[in-house]
């Protein structure tokens, strides 16, 4: 089992969730995030007052699948988040010793 | 050989067949109150039973402790899963180590039954104890019966500890029980409104009821009466008696239900709950049910709703004979220095109403004036200041109006008179709890009968908590709340947005548009944002708003999703921000959809608007609002004249057609957005008397601001002279705009406060004012004149020191450049930048100027010779404006 985190841009959020529910992946937890990579941010004038923007607004979205799933989830989600310029995120996976369903105890890859 | 069976044995068959049976019974169709009295008296003969076998072994028992049931089951209320809780009541000569393996025996015997047993024991003195931080403890022995053991030692407790401990600490207990049920009702939002309420925990509830019950034995206490069992709807007035003791019927059978179906002591009602409750027909009368046809669940809910509102209700009548120092949480009495420090203005002379101890009182019929109650004046205005002062309405003054509602009903008229009322309660800082009352009254529904299609409308969606009805007067709470600094994590969010709040010009719409947005979900067309600018244009119609306000309400119920949908989509891209900008299309629409959006969704849950998405939202209003204001000199009506507002200004000028089109040609789109037909149609006939006199001024007065449009031929220094005129005068300019057209004629308005108070303590002085500031315009008289001999006031130390600054864009506009002006405001600033602009040749092809607290903020789309300006000119031309600034400001 895997976990991938992806961070991606707020407006590709919807697109993400049906992609991976569509090939089959159950569960997922969302959190609201801000941060930049390169992509820095920027200074908003309004009424003679700047507002700087420097941690931009992202969505982090955690899913853990069966190993044989992975490949297809990152391109699910690469599918439909990527726009071809800096900001649209970055995908992290890292390997998940164990999940457990709390409601029955049950383990393993049954459990996701 | 089967085992024989003990007597214990015989004694749990038989509770056991007696509670399937009863449970048989409650299917079958009997009420709750029924079932839970054949359960505690079936847990009695247990119990009963299980005590005489244990006392028959154990000498200990036969004197000096008695057993006590508490709580609900002392009530003689027991629920299919509720806990029974027992006291084991000691004497003084008992020690507890003495009766601690017979208790223990009884105790696991029912256990073994699966009986959720509370068990305590306490000796006599503890329990006629009041301890502070353990009022569940006193309040749960406040309800008691003795099932077995000494009779004596009983009643020692019942009849002369208990009522010493009610005379001693009887004020404390009802403070703190008004302190426990605040508390309560906070985690509930303070409201029964909840899509899947607890029946038990939520406001309207079962606790509630028990509230109400205490209440009843402590103020009896109080008032020198024998303490005695509780029993719902003991001493009630007449009106709300039946009432009472129907809604607690309805929730006893409803908890039951629950019980049975979940198989534990869960009293949510779930959608799943009352999808089955609904069909099951729990609470209804089943005959009648079934002749009607099958009832839905939202219907059901409804029912629910209405018996929870009678609950609620007569739990706030109960805390109005609370002494108000004892009263916390949301019925903490407004005292009379909290009073005087919300009102705005002084309060108008009460009539038909009076004002007593935080609560609203109707007057008594007179003679021939009648009942106030009738009076839809007298009936309004008393809202209105529930409105202002959020006091609460006395519960004789309700049953009145309910009695009155008919004729109320006939007596009222619409119009502007009706609108005035609303404007009032809807602008006042409590609106949401005067709008609440009057919901709950039918007065609401009076006056909006679109209304009447949410009322307590279940909505079922993972993200809404509350029903349509309470989260539109949320939503409301919401708004008005931003008035007030906050703290906490949304705090700073809070303070952006109350700052946009001060800067709506038109309140009243706001507040309501909030309140017929989700009108249309009683609809159920799938469209209801639509469906809802239907129905709101009817209410619009009765209160007889304007053409500009009823398109300011309508656009704002249409569009309310919109800002929420394109924060779903890069709020960073500029395609975004146009696509929204063009539905919000002026910045006052633009400033009222951002905060309906942001107390919009504040009110779908009390955790959904999170400082992430306010920071978006503020974003989004930034770039819009920056948007809109750098894309006005670009947008001009042209060739498209065909449009509607165009059409409407026709509509006012009959065979004026073509001159009204070549008369609005290349204005700023801006200019028709912000103007009614009616005005422009003014400004059409001013310009039209240019032959007679080619300065064309419409003066109007107000105390807090004044307004003076200029309809004139566009020339050199127009702008300046004008700002310098009203300087002259001490008028300090708070908002103008300057627009102008294709032929050369200038709009200008500007809005102006009165520094020196002149126009306001001289009436006299209004028409040599208009003339003065006519003859400077028409140049027959030199501003430097006037200002030379300008009146110098001293002028007060700024509270909050502005950094003057000038910032150019040379991308807003295709063929202008864009300049904005940002400085202390004061007297003759805008004389100073204008004037600096004319020197340096610049020519004002469009004007913005605002003032934000003490900041103004002026933005100037201008050419040279035509032309952009270049670096070079900017530069020169920022010098000189900071130059003016600072001279105009020493």
């Amino acid at each position: 089992m895997q976990k991938i985190e992806a961070v991606i841009q707020p407006s590709k959020l919807d697109a993400v969730k049906d992609a991976l529910v569509e090939i089959g992946v159950q569960g997922m937890t969302i959190t609201e995030a801000r941060g930049h990579g390169r992509q820095k941010g920027h200074t908003e004038f309004y009424r003679g007052r700047e507002y700087s923007v420097d941690l931009l607004p992202k969505v982090k979205l955690e899913t853990v699948v069966a190993d044989e799933m992975v490949e297809k989830a990152i391109q699910a989600i690469i599918g439909v988040a990527r726009t071809g310029t800096i900001g649209d995120g970055k995908i992290f996976v890292t390997k998940i010793d164990e999940a457990i369903r709390i409601r029955n105890d049950e383990r393993g890859e049954v459990a996701l | 050989m089967p085992e024989k069976e003990t007597p214990e044995g015989k004694m749990r068959s038989e509770y056991q067949r007696r509670m399937l049976a009863i449970r048989d019974a409650f299917e079958a169709g009997a009420a709750g109150a029924a079932t839970i009295g054949a359960r505690a008296q079936a847990m009695d003969e247990l119990i009963v039973g299980l005590w005489t076998r244990a006392a028959e072994r154990s000498a200990v028992l036969r004197s000096g402790i008695a057993l006590v049931a508490l709580g609900g089951y002392g009530r003689g209320e027991l629920f299919p899963y509720s806990d029974v809780d027992l006291m084991y009541l000691l004497d003084g000569k008992v020690q507890e180590k003495d009766v601690k393996q017979p208790i223990r025996r009884i105790s696991q015997e029912l256990w073994d039954c699966g009986i959720r047993l509370s068990p305590l024991t306490r000796k006599r003195s503890e329990a006629e104890r009041f301890d502070a931080d353990n009022v569940e403890f006193a309040l749960s022995s406040l309800d008691h019966r003795v099932l077995a053991g000494d009779a004596a030692v009983y009643e020692r407790f019942a009849d002369t500890g208990l009522a010493k401990m009610l005379e001693r600490d009887g004020k404390a207990m009802v403070a703190g029980l008004v302190e426990l049920t605040s508390e309560r009702h906070k985690k509930y939002g303070d409201t029964l409104f909840h899509l899947e309420p607890s029946i038990k925990d939520c406001p309207g509830g079962l606790r509630d009821v028990h509230v109400c019950a205490w209440l009843k034995t402590l103020g009896a206490a109080a008032a020198g009466m024998k303490p005695g069992a509780t029993g719902a709807g003991e001493g009630w007035a007449a009106g709300d008696r039946e009432d009472f003791r129907q809604a607690v019927g309805f929730l006893y059978t409803v908890r039951c239900f629950l019980h049975y179906r979940h198989e534990r002591d869960d009293n949510t009602l779930d959608w799943q709950a009352q999808d089955a409750a609904a069909k099951a027909l729990i609470g209804l009368d089943r005959e009648r049910a079934r002749l009607e046809g099958p009832t839905g669940a939202a219907y059901w809910m409804r029912l629910y709703f209405r018996h929870a509102r009678i609950v609620e209700r007569s739990l706030t009548h109960m805390l109005e004979m609370v002494p108000a120092r004892e009263r916390v949480g949301r019925w903490t009495v407004m005292g009379k220095a909290a009073l005087s420090k919300v009102r705005r203005r002084p309060e108008p002379p009460a009539v038909g109403y009076r004002v007593d101890n935080g609560r609203i009182v109707l007057g008594a019929a007179v003679g021939a004036a009648g009942d106030p109650a009738q009076d839809p004046e007298v009936v309004l205005q008393l809202f209105a200041a529930m409105a202002r002062t959020g006091c609460t309405l006395d519960r004789g003054s309700e049953e009145r109006m309910s009695q009155a509602l008919p004729l109320l009903s006939t007596h009222l008229e619409e119009g502007p008179a009706l609108w005035r009322h609303l404007q009032e309660i809807l602008l006042g800082q409590y609106a949401g709890n005067a709008l609440r009352a009057m919901h709950a009254q039918g007065i609401l529904e009076l006056i909006i009968p679109e209304f009447h299609g949410i009322d307590a409308l279940v909505i079922r969606d993972a993200y809404h908590r509350y029903t349509v009805d309470e989260h539109t007067m949320v939503l409301i709470d919401t708004l008005h709340g931003l008035e007030t600094p906050q703290t906490g994590p949304m705090g700073e969010w809070a303070g952006r947005f109350g700052g946009i709040l001060r800067d709506v010009q038109h309140g009243a719409l706001l507040y309501l548009g909030a309140l017929m947005h989700d009108t249309g979900k009683g609809r159920s067309t799938g469209n209801h944002a639509g469906e809802s600018a239907r129905m709101a244009e009817s209410v619009a119609e009765r209160l007889e708003l304007d053409v500009y306000e009823s398109e300011l309400l309508l656009g704002l119920i249409r569009n309310h999703l919109e800002m929420s949908a394109a924060l779903r989509r890069d709020i960073f891209d500029l395609e975004t921000v146009s696509a929204f900008a063009g539905k919000a299309q002026t910045p006052e629409a633009l400033r009222m959809l951002t905060l309906f959006t942001y107390a919009d969704i504040h009110a779908v849950h009390p955790d959904a608007l999170t400082p992430w998405k306010a920071e978006n939202l503020w974003r989004l209003y930034l770039a819009t609002a920056n948007y809109l204001d750098r894309s006005v000199d670009d947008e001009r009506v042209g060739a498209r004249v065909g449009k509607e507002l165009v059409h409407r200004v026709s509509a006012l000028l009959p065979g004026k057609r073509e001159q009204v089109e070549a008369f609005l040609e290349d204005f700023p789109e801006r200019y028709l957005r912000t103007r009614t037909p009616d005005q422009v149609r003014m400004h059409f006939e001013m310009a039209e008397r240019f032959a007679q006199d080619r300065v064309q001024m419409e003066f109007r007065y107000a105390p807090e601001t004044s307004e003076i449009t200029l309809v004139t031929p566009d020339r050199p220094l127009l702008f300046a002279d004008m700002a310098g005129a009203l300087a002259a005068w001490g008028m300090n300019i708070v908002t103008a705009d300057a627009f102008s057209n294709r032929q050369g004629i200038v709009v200008d308005n500007f809005r102006f406060s009165d520094t020196f108070r002149t126009l306001e303590m001289n009436t006299s002085e209004h028409a040599a004012f208009v003339a003065s500031v006519h003859d400077v315009m028409a140049g027959k008289a030199a501003v430097e004149k006037l200002l030379a001999g300008r009146r110098r006031g001293r002028r007060k130390a700024p509270k909050v020191a502005v950094q003057s600054r000038v910032d150019f864009d040379d991308e807003a506009s295709s063929h202008s450049t864009l300049l904005q002006v940002v400085a202390q405001d004061m007297p003759g600033l805008l004389r100073a930048v204008s004037q600096t602009l004319a020197g340096r040749g610049c020519n004002i092809e469009v004007a913005l100027v605002d003032t934000e607290g003490e900041t103004a903020i002026d933005v100037f789309y201008v050419t040279r010779n035509g032309a952009k300006l270049d670096r070079d000119q900017q530069g020169e031309l920022k010098r000189d404006l900071l130059s003016a600034i600072e001279a105009n400001a020493s």
